[in-house]
């Protein structure tokens, strides 16, 4: 399978970003562009894979049903974009670069740039568990970083896109202000450049990772069973974090992958079954409203938050 | 008589087989390298590295392979007869590598941080930094060790630093994206990925004194062993052109799809390719233009073939 879609990207890049990049003068970027193939041909995958399964689950056990769904519409652009659009080649450019001059200063000085194969050697070799250990360390990150969004008023200004959606489905995951995706952006760069990060060593094992975190916001009466919703966060686990009465400050569940984090801090509540979404406190503009509508409401607030 | 002979060479067949070396090819996207046994052409393993591997040189006396790795900051340094990693030296972005005619410089263009570090070839000691803008690129080395000639893909120039000085004697321009650089019979080669052509310099003066087409996406440029051939890479025309070294005319023209890069020639007249679209290595025979492939890791590009390696 990851032959195929290497070779998609393989296409991609030697069909169209090639002869596109010489005919408008860029062909010093045929590297990058070869790494954003990769990217956008696993993220097309990805969309593809959770489109394919997660339709027919909502379909199959919804939680609610609605006359008209065209709230959700905004949440497949957000998707689109962010998983083969645009945001995975400014990530991808400005988080080498960055990885590569502070790593080379740190060389410089004759020491060994951070990685977890360094700091544990015995890892060296092991690719795919080096990789999990990554997962894991990045989901506790995560976990910190979401819990922070909801801790400061200006933040989660922000983070109240994500969260206003009263029609919450498998698009839902990606639908976060471009702010917030900076800002999240910024502290895993962080948590990177303090670990290293492999670069796509296992696009499938990613792939799978991204399935789980759409999963959690599908639109479905689904549960992972007594032991399984301690392992991953499932979707009723995590709609219990989108429920109307954990928006903002008092929140639970922050969890995006493992529910670890929230049994170890005590965030965690498995009793609350498929609640109703949404942000009672966010104005109609951040549920209902375009791109760009939700966007520039949520700058307004977090202006608001900043300035009171 | 002929029986035993017969018997006896069949039995050296196998031994044969095995003496006929390994070639260690660069997975630049995932962190990896192939090691391909020549005779079976087929992939005996995976070694892991730490993250992008791109290039690959021999020491001066021949005596170990370096394989730098850009993220991870390193430069490995392996047996090149075993292919057993040694040691790794902690170097900022070790692109493309390379080793003064002299052995007096070990030379690194850091493409991402665009500067140009010269090394002690012993110690791996930092002896000067060059910051040259922009994605230092390719290097060639004037067979006198009098200077090094680097591609500046970003900005369109060709950077002359002088070896005995440590300065910039100068900066030319070149066509876009210029890419491999080669010494030439007292000229420099410059392949140009951003057009479709080759620019010959006056390596005195860094004036262009004529240009050549190749194909579109002119990549890298290789001498042949015995020198009487370049081989050039087109990365949009997915082809290798071969050049009269001494006339740069023409010879012949072979169609490579999947995004040629690096070649190594085999002591057999077989020229290996590695192509970073299609995650293959080709063996090209010029002599029929039949190509066979091998699969190797994600985004193959540097390659290192030695014919009397017997890997572990």
């Amino acid at each position: 399978m990851i032959a195929a879609f290497d070779q998609a990207a393989g296409w991609l890049q030697e069909a169209l970003l090639l002869p596109m990049l010489f005919g408008l003068g860029l062909m010093e970027w045929e590297d990058v562009s070869f790494g954003w193939a990769l990217f956008a041909v696993y993220g097309a995958a990805q969309v593809s894979v959770t489109f394919a399964i997660c339709v027919p689950l909502e379909q199959w056990r919804p939680v609610e049903q609605w006359a008209n769904g065209r709230a959700v519409l905004v949440d497949v652009f957000y998707t689109l974009i962010s998983r083969i659009g645009i945001l995975p080649l400014v990530t991808f450019v400005a988080f080498y670069k960055l990885q590569v001059m502070l790593n080379g200063a740190i060389a410089d000085q004759g020491w060994v740039p951070p990685t977890l194969e360094r700091l544990i050697p015995a890892l060296l070799g092991h690719q795919v568990v080096t990789f999990i250990l990554y997962i894991i360390i990045l989901d506790f990150a995560d976990y910190w970083k979401h819990r922070l969004s909801h801790v400061f008023d200006w933040w989660y200004a922000l983070h109240a896109v994500h969260h206003a959606q009263r029609q919450m489905t498998f698009w839902s995951d990606d639908r976060n202000h471009l702010l917030d995706d900076i800002i999240g952006f910024i502290w895993q760069t962080a948590i990177a450049l303090l670990i290293g990060i492999p670069p796509m060593q296992f696009p499938l094992l990613i792939l799978v990772l991204r399935f789980l975190e759409s999963l959690s916001h599908a639109n479905a009466r689904l549960s992972f069973g007594w032991l399984g919703e301690r392992l991953l966060v499932s979707p009723r686990f995590h709609r219990a974090h989108h429920g109307l009465t954990a928006a903002g400050y008092d929140s639970l569940n922050y969890g995006a992958i493992l529910p670890w984090w929230d049994m170890l801090f005590r965030t965690a509540d498995f009793n609350r079954s498929f609640v109703a979404t949404g942000d009672p406190t966010a104005e109609e503009a951040l549920a209902t409203g375009s791109y760009i509508a939700q966007h520039s409401a949520s700058l307004r607030r977090m202006v608001r938050e900043l300035t009171r | 008589m002929r029986r035993l002979f017969l018997l006896l060479f069949s039995l050296a067949l196998p031994a044969a087989a095995h003496a006929a070396g390994a070639v260690l090819v660069m997975n630049s996207g995932e962190a990896s390298l192939s090691v391909i046994d020549m005779s079976t052409r087929q992939e005996l393993r995976r070694i892991p590295v730490l993250r992008e591997p791109h290039h690959t040189m021999l020491t001066p006396d021949r005596k170990e392979l370096l394989v730098g790795d850009t993220v991870g900051n390193e430069v490995l340094v392996f047996d090149p007869n075993s292919f057993e990693l040694k040691r790794r030296i902690p170097i900022a972005d070790p692109y493309q590598i390379g080793f003064s005619p002299d052995a007096k410089y070990f030379v690194v263009n850091a493409l991402a941080r665009a500067q140009v570090d010269l090394y002690d070839p012993v110690t791996f000691k930092l002896i000067k930094r060059f910051p040259l803008k922009s994605m230092p690129s390719h290097m060639a080395f004037a067979p006198d060790s009098s200077a090094v000639f680097i591609t500046l893909q970003g900005t369109a120039k060709l950077a002359a630093i002088d070896l005995k000085a440590l300065t910039v004697r100068w900066i030319a321009d070149t066509g876009p994206a210029p890419a491999g650089v080669l010494w030439n019979r007292g000229k420099l080669l410059v392949a140009n990925m951003g057009s479709d052509d080759v620019w010959v310099l006056d390596p005195a003066t860094g004036k262009t004194e004529r240009k050549f087409r190749t194909g579109k996406g002119a990549h890298q440029l290789f001498p042949s062993p015995d020198g009487k051939l370049i081989y050039v890479n087109n990365r949009i025309e997915s082809t290798a052109v071969v050049l009269d070294s001494t006339t740069l005319n023409q010879i012949r023209s072979y169609k490579l799809p999947g995004g040629p890069d690096d070649i190594e020639f085999a002591p057999d007249g077989k020229v290996w390719f590695t192509l970073r679209f299609v995650h293959k290595t080709a063996v090209l025979d010029p002599a029929t233009g039949s190509i066979e492939t091998i699969s190797v890791g994600r985004s193959p590009h540097g390659i290192f073939l030695n014919s009397k390696a017997t890997p572990k």
